[in-house]
């Protein structure tokens, strides 16, 4: 049996590391009801959005803008939010799998989040920028310029189809990774198979297009943003959570032991003691 | 007077959800006005001045810019880049983006931010324009 000053010692490690899960399981907590409300506050954006431009996909014909350009994939651009902290269970490693599984072949990466940054620097990728190291701090703007750079590049042929990965907030306990498709935009991929209304568009279809399609994409990636760090957060609490309650276990147990040892060697003594005496008789 | 359904969502929240008599906005083509039994249209938004009229004659305004606009036959959704209603702007933040714009216009670094702080110039003014409405 390890002695009693290692079992202490190994006591107060574990208290400490008990400290930091559990203080940041009430951090996570904390910025996690803020996260969900902003959650609350975008989704009936996006989903209105998104039905908003299956009805803009119904309309359009691939004449009147560059975005509904059809042809063969020959290069895929991905955009991947993960965290910008690690501890935060299975919630950045799901979205890399979910990245490797789906993403075909050496596809351009835009990584927000500084894991992902760090992640996909490291794997050779080819990185539209790297200047996203914090999905906390990037507001609608950031989107909106990001929107605008990858739309240009789009609207250049650098790439042919843009999607995001990112995870989505299914409730506290569960989060599942999930592409969302944005460019090109294609009566196949997001129409319910309804057949076209017919639409008047103003001032051309050309002009709205290519004046609307940034902005709704814009707004579909700060969706996406929202999504992910509250599922990142409710996933480092879930982490945490069950982190500090192991901790709590191997405690218990630590301190089980640490009274075990002291009971036998307070009995050694008073063996000792005993016998001491009884030899001076 | 007919009455439509009118949704208006930003990325910042719900702003309108329910009847109402007549949507005006500046489209990117010049001003419209919607009213109830419209055929399906689509536009995208301009910077401008959105009034939506509910009861009674004085509209409800808001400084609204950027964005899309989606006539269908079951209501109408706007869902702009910004929206405030004229109530809820801070004057004093938009006298200083104004400024900022200004400063930026005067001495450009490029073409490109020239051409933003123009933007930027613009819903500033229309910020404070809309503010001056209200009671």
């Amino acid at each position: 049996m390890a002695s009693m000053k290692e079992i202490n010692l190994r006591i107060k490690s574990i208290s400490g590391t008990r400290q930091i899960t559990k203080a940041m399981e009430l951090v996570a907590i904390s910025k996690l009801s803020k996260a969900r409300e902003r959650i609350d506050r975008t989704r009936p954006f996006y989903t209105e959005l998104y039905s908003a431009l299956s009805d803009v996909a119904a309309a359009v014909s691939p004449l009147d803008t560059g975005f509904c350009r059809k042809g063969d994939i020959k290069r895929r651009c991905i955009v991947v939010i993960a965290g910008d902290r690690g501890l935060a269970g299975g919630y950045n490693s799901n979205v890399f799998r979910y990245f490797d599984e789906n993403a075909g072949d050496n596809p351009l990466v835009l990584p927000l989040g500084k894991r992902a940054v760090e992640h996909f620097e490291r794997r050779g990728f080819e990185l539209i920028s790297d200047e996203y190291m914090s999905v906390e701090d990037i507001d609608v703007g950031d989107c909106f310029e990001i929107s605008r750079l990858l739309c240009k590049m789009f609207l250049d042929g650098e790439f042919d189809c843009l999607s995001c990965v990112y995870t989505n907030f299914v409730s506290m306990l569960g989060q599942e990774p999930a592409e969302l498709r944005l460019l090109p935009l294609d009566k196949e991929l997001i129409s319910d198979g309804s057949a076209p209304k017919f639409t008047l568009v103003e001032p051309g279809a050309g002009a709205v297009f290519n004046s609307i399609i940034p902005d709704a994409v814009a707004g579909l990636l700060w969706g996406a943003v929202c999504e992910s760090f509250a599922s990142e957060l409710a996933s480092r609490r879930t982490a945490m959570e069950s982190a500090t309650s192991n901790a709590d276990d191997i405690i218990a147990d630590l301190r089980l032991k640490y009274n075990k040892a002291r009971k036998s060697s307070i009995t050694q003594q008073i063996t000792e003691i005993v016998s001491g005496a009884g030899a001076e008789q | 007077m007919a009455e439509f359904h009118l949704k208006i969502l930003s990325p910042d929240g719900v702003f309108f959800d329910g009847s109402a008599k007549q949507l005006s906005l500046r489209s990117v083509d010049g001003d419209v006005s919607i009213l109830a039994g419209h055929i399906p249209y689509l536009t995208a938004v301009g910077i401008g001045e959105c009034r939506v009229y509910t009861d009674g004659d004085e509209p409800r305004r808001a400084a609204c810019c950027g964005g899309l606009l989606n006539v269908t036959r079951e209501g109408v959704f706007l869902a702009p880049t910004t929206f405030e209603w004229a109530e809820n702007i801070d004057s004093d933040r938009a006298e200083a983006a104004k400024q900022k714009a200004l400063d930026r216009i005067a001495s450009p670094k490029s073409d490109a931010q020239k051409k933003l702080a123009q933007i930027k110039l613009q819903r500033a003014e229309l910020r404070i324009k809309v503010a001056g409405t209200r009671k």
